[in-house]
């Protein structure tokens, strides 16, 4: 399969795809992220952990630059991304040619899917490789299908996001991400909005994803899948890290008080 | 009531249902080019993008589309020598151009009033995503936001085709025969008041037609809304014991 070869191509490239540093946002007033980094190397698979509030989705929009940090360092695939203010304090990437590039290496799996409901399920897969990427259609379709197969969505190709489960669309969503082949996979509270029956069958997948070596991301409230298949942990905690590390570690023991309450509570 | 007006005159109705047809059809797809950028900058967040185009908009809306019709066709030999110079006089003088050009400008307005409202309708999520994807603003619009937009504002664009064809009977009063201005001569020569409800007739099966084509399209740009009336997995789904 070519894909896999492809796979093998990028992982030369850079050991760290995803180096942040410092990285701090406000919403107005709100001070969210107050200085979090973070170095994703190629086959971490990063579980970020935290109650409502903390943070820790603002700072994975962050990486994708859906937020713009106002502060910090950003350095994707081994380019950084520049910050400036524009003439409202606002904070702006300064070249979004680049932002569309690196957006396009993080393929993203959001809590609500947000799959484009006029496109069918393959057509979803297909048309950031084609459009964004440009690459040949024949190539992208057999791509689209063979990750469709191994989410297991290879005879919903053709249906329309609608007709389909939570569980289901949240599949084809990270089947539209695998499409892209992103260097790094970021995942939003991916199993939130699912009916508890359906998070096994979307959990299974990205199990199956961390198992073959993907770089990912994940912010999730499945503890249970964070203390079995990430590699690294981080606990925010009001827009700060708490504590972080290796699973095995933190999840038998807690420096933070903070974070034992936590894990007492949504364990 | 007897037929003989409408055996006599009956071609006449039919030719000016025609040019009704050709003027708000010809209109329609005018507002059609031009709305679509409109509506595009009506949304944008840059106020002097937006502002002029909402200046517009309300004056097109705020206003009788006769009174726009007067507007330009008396109003444009106010400055006939003017137009002479910019060599645009051939279009101010024809009473079809006259016509053609307010209903153009009128229901670009409210097209891209009504697009707008479909580009706001759009999920915010979808555009999230779009943009998680790396689609740049131009692919964004063209392959997320406006072919959605156009599905949202799909029923209510084919109220404004049926609002506009109908008020192109304004059309007759700029010496237009159209199909109102068709009747008001045949009911001048015979006094016969049947012949309004033949006109009546006439317009009610145009847009009787316009709604069910309508409809076929809008089925066929919304496959994702019909329900699916057969499964064509290859697997069964659970099957689901009979009992309970």
């Amino acid at each position: 399969m070519n894909t896999q070869v492809k796979e093998n191509a990028t992982s030369q490239v850079l050991d760290a795809p995803l180096i942040a540093r410092d990285i701090h946002k406000s919403f107005g007033e709100l001070e969210v992220l107050k200085g979090i980094s973070l170095t994703s190397h190629q086959h971490d698979v990063t579980a970020i952990l935290g109650s409502s509030g903390s943070g820790k989705s603002t700072f994975l929009r962050c990486l994708n630059l859906l937020e713009v940090p106002d502060a910090g360092e950003l350095i994707v695939h081994g380019q950084q991304v520049h910050i400036k203010h524009n003439r409202l304090g606002e904070a702006v990437p300064e070249d979004e040619r680049l932002v569309e590039r690196i957006r396009a290496r993080l393929g993203m799996v959001f809590q609500q899917f947000n799959l484009w409901s006029h496109m069918t399920v393959l057509e979803n897969c297909m048309v950031g490789p084609l459009r964004v990427l440009k690459q040949p259609k024949a190539e992208v379709e057999e791509r689209a299908r063979y990750y469709l197969n191994k989410v297991g969505l290879s005879d919903r190709a053709d249906h329309y996001p609608s007709h389909l489960s939570g569980g289901q669309q949240q599949r084809a969503a990270i089947a539209r991400a695998l499409t892209m082949e992103p260097d790094v996979m970021l995942f939003d509270e991916p199993t939130s909005a699912l009916d508890p029956e359906l998070v096994g069958e979307v959990l299974l997948v990205m199990r199956k994803l961390a198992e073959e070596g993907r770089t990912m991301i994940v912010v999730t409230h499945e503890m249970a899948f964070a203390r079995e298949v990430s590699s690294h942990v981080m606990f925010l905690h009001k827009g700060l890290v708490e504590e972080e590390g290796a699973p095995e570690k933190l999840f038998q023991q807690q420096e933070s008080e903070r974070f034992r309450q936590f894990l007492s509570t949504n364990f | 009531m007897s037929f003989d007006t409408v055996l006599q005159y009956g071609h006449l109705l039919l030719e000016g249902s025609w040019l009704t047809i050709k003027l708000s059809g010809l209109a329609l797809l005018i507002g059609a080019f031009c709305a679509m950028p409109m509506s595009v900058a009506r949304s944008s967040d840059r106020r002097w993008l937006s502002l002029p185009v909402r200046v517009y908009i309300s004056f097109f809306r705020g206003t009788p589309m006769l009174a726009q019709l007067f507007l330009i066709y008396y109003g444009a030999g106010q400055y006939r020598h003017e137009l002479q110079v910019l060599n645009l006089w051939w279009l101010f003088r024809d009473p079809f151009y006259c016509a053609l050009i307010t209903f153009a400008l009128n229901t670009t307005a409210y097209q891209a009033e009504l697009l707008r409202g479909g580009i706001q309708g759009v999920p915010r999520g979808e555009i999230e995503a779009a943009k998680a994807y790396g689609m740049s603003t131009w692919l964004r619009y063209r392959l997320i936001v406006l072919p959605h937009a156009y599905r949202i504002a799909f029923p209510a664009l084919g109220n404004e085709v049926i609002l506009l064809l109908k008020g192109s009977a304004i059309a007759s009063v700029v010496t237009l025969f159209d199909l109102m201005g068709q009747t008001r001569t045949i009911f001048a020569k015979t006094f016969d008041f049947s012949i309004y409800l033949w006109a009546a007739l006439l317009y009610l099966v145009i847009t009787m037609l316009i709604v069910r084509v309508w409809r076929r399209l809008e089925d066929r740009l919304n496959p994702h809304l019909r329900r699916r009336a057969v499964q064509r997995s290859s697997t069964p789904a659970v099957a689901v014991a009979p009992t309970e």
